[in-house]
Parts: C-alpha cells; structure tokens; sequence
C-alpha cells in the first residue's frame, strides 16, 4: 500500500533532471552573459594615436560607442561599415564613436583603418587594462554607453546598422535617466 | 637630484610595503631630501634587491596569494581554465591585475567581486555557494543520505525476512485470494 503511494514520486523525481536537460540543450554556451548593462561605465584614460589622452568623462552628455576591436578580428572588418555609417550618421556633439584597439599594434591598426577607411578616433590599451575593466572577451565588442555614463548594452560580436540606430536613437531620444533627472530637480 | 632619488625610494617603498605606509613613505622622503646622497642611494639600492620573491618571503606570498586567487579565476577565452593555468595574454594580464590588487591592499574577496562584477558570476570556477547555486553543492549529499536511509531500510526488512525460516509460508499467505483458488484448483486436478 505504502509502495502504490510512493509510486508518483519516481516520474516526479525524473522532472528537475528533463527540465535541466531541456534548459541546459536549449541554450547557446556562446552567448556569454554581461553583468555590465545598466551600470555606470568605468572610467578610463588612453592614448590616441597622435599622443591625446581620452577620459571616458570628458565624454559625458554624449552618448558613446565604445567600439574594442583589432586588425587582426575577421568580425571586425564585417561590422566596419557600420561603424563608417555611423560615423556619417551623427555628429560628434551628439554621439562619439571610439575605437579601443586590443591586443593589435598602431602600425597594424593605421594599416587596417587606411584600407577599410573612417575617421573616428582610435585609443590604444597596450595592458589590456581597460580591456579588463569593461570585462571584455574578445573583440570586436561594443558598449552603448548614455548620455550619463550608463551602459545600455553590452553587444559581443559584430554590431549590425538596425542595432546601431536602435541603440543610439533611444538613447538620444531619453537623455534623461532617473539619477539625471531627479539631479534636475524640479524641472517641468 | 637628490630630491628624485628620495622621491624613488619613496616610491619604491610604497611599492613594497603597500600603501599602509604611505605616510612613513612621505616622512622619508622629507627626511631623506635633508640627508647626503650617499647615504640614500644605499637603501635605495637595498629596496630595490629586496623586490625579489626569492629573496623576500613578502613577495613570494603575495605571488602565492596571486595564483591562489587566479587559480578560481576561469581563462575568459579559453574553455574550463583558470587564468593560472592560461598561457592567453589575456589571462596573464588578468593575473597581474589580481597581483596589483592583493599589493594594493584588496582581500581576496574584493578581488573575486571585481572580476564578479566585470564578467559576472561567470568568471568564478568555482560558484558561490548561495542563493541557487546552494542546489549544486547541497543535492549530492542529499542524494547521498537519501540512498543510505533507503539502503538501510530495505537491507533491515531484508534481515528480518530472511533470518524466518517460515518466510516461505509468510510469503504464501499473502497470496490473493484469486491465486489462492487457482492454486488449490491445480492441485485438486493433478
């Protein structure tokens, strides 16, 4: 009797192991996840090609593509394009495009930039440091980053030009966030 | 001059003894710009030796201390290796970002919470053993128990039934009613 009773624990034991069967089958292990998004970004300070030092806070009021990349990425020259487009697209007050060259030398990088074109700048992370801080992977890897410092997305992989104007259309047309705007006070 | 050399060796202090001493470091710097040269280059010469993690206990525990924290660190472009035991440049500049962090005074744990908090949970070798995560490392034991209750359980009912020698008949009486019948029918005919 107590045996009949204990029966239906069998198929019910068997149902956590198939639904992390299901779950475990059902997800893509190259997708890698980024606790990144909606945190503020860390702030950093490289060197341009030409010997600038860029801080990511002089950049603040503009919404900024952090864009780490190298010559040597094949995604990279797929998502170039792009990136070129969005160049054209916005102006610089409104919208900065930066280039953070990873584990890839200047020379190899100028090469790159002087076959496949654009104009934006480009900053170099020889320790890789930055890089780290971001929490990055492997290139090419893009951070939307708003007009108040705060990561909107993470996107690993080539970006494509739907997702650019997505991104950066709703991050310019929202500028204000709640820590910006409870800091404008009583503004109407 | 002298204020360079006094100002390294300042440095070159901090470097060592970690920021601690930031203050002590800023006395000798003063004290240092006062005194002869020569006798500030010596040390200056000393501290710099000391650096070694051969030669300084310090340094080697602080390297020991590195690669224990790096060892639960997972290599962000490889598959299930720790940045120890990855040769990607990546990884082994992650491993000097543990390093520099331990020098400047991090605990192991605020260590981990940065990578944590740079590449998720993900990072960890090993996960943290909470929230549902406690699933992982509390289920084996559970199971463990679980099957040595059974176990018991059956092994004692099997003891009790096995050491009656009428355990035969006691298994005959509890043959259905059905059975009972069919069994004495084919007996009645044979």
């Amino acid at each position: 009797m107590k045996k009949k009773q204990l029966r239906w624990l069998l198929p019910l034991a068997a149902l956590p192991v198939l639904w992390l069967l299901y779950w475990g089958m059902g997800r893509d292990t190259y997708v890698l996840p980024s606790p990144m998004a909606g945190l503020q970004a860390p702030d950093f300070e490289l060197v341009t090609f030409e010997g600038d030092t860029v801080h990511l806070s002089d950049l603040e009021g503009k919404v900024v593509i952090l864009n780490f990349w190298a010559s040597w990425c094949i995604p990279c020259r797929q998502e170039h394009p792009v990136l070129v487009q969005t160049e054209r697209t916005w102006d610089d007050s409104e919208v900065v495009l930066l280039g953070v060259v990873y584990q890839d030398s200047r020379a190899n990088a100028e090469r790159f930039l002087a076959e496949y074109g654009g104009e934006w700048t480009h900053v170099l992370d020889p320790s890789q440091r930055t890089a780290i801080d971001y929490g990055v992977y492997g290139v090419p890897e893009s951070f939307f980053i708003g007009t108040d410092g705060t990561i909107a997305l993470k996107k690993v992989g080539p970006v494509t030009w739907d997702l650019v104007r997505y991104q950066v259309d709703s991050l310019l047309a929202a500028p204000l966030t709640a820590a910006s705007a409870t800091g404008a006070g009583g503004a109407p | 001059m002298n204020r360079t050399l006094a100002r390294l060796m300042s440095l070159l202090v901090v470097f060592v003894a970690g920021p601690g001493v930031v203050v002590s470091a800023q006395e000798v710097e003063q004290e240092a710009a006062t005194s002869a040269p020569q006798a500030v280059e010596a040390p200056a010469e000393q501290v710099d030796d000391d650096r070694s993690a051969l030669t300084d206990p310090e340094e080697a525990a602080l390297d020991a201390l590195a690669a224990e924290v790096a060892s639960g660190l997972r290599c962000p472009v490889c598959r299930n290796q720790s940045i120890v035991e990855s040769n990607a440049e990546l990884s082994r500049e992650m491993h000097r970002v543990v390093r520099d962090k331990l020098a400047a005074g991090e605990t192991p744990e605020q260590v981990e919470a940065y990578f944590v908090s740079r590449y998720g949970e993900w990072i960890l070798l090993q996960p943290q053993a909470r929230g549902i995560n406690l699933i992982v490392y509390a289920l084996p034991a559970l199971a463990l128990v679980l099957g040595f209750l059974l176990a018991r359980n059956r092994l004692r009912k099997w003891a009790r039934t096995g050491s009656d020698d009428s355990g035969h008949q006691a298994g005959a009486e509890e043959l259905g009613a059905e059975d009972e019948r069919w069994l004495r029918d084919a007996l009645r005919e044979s």
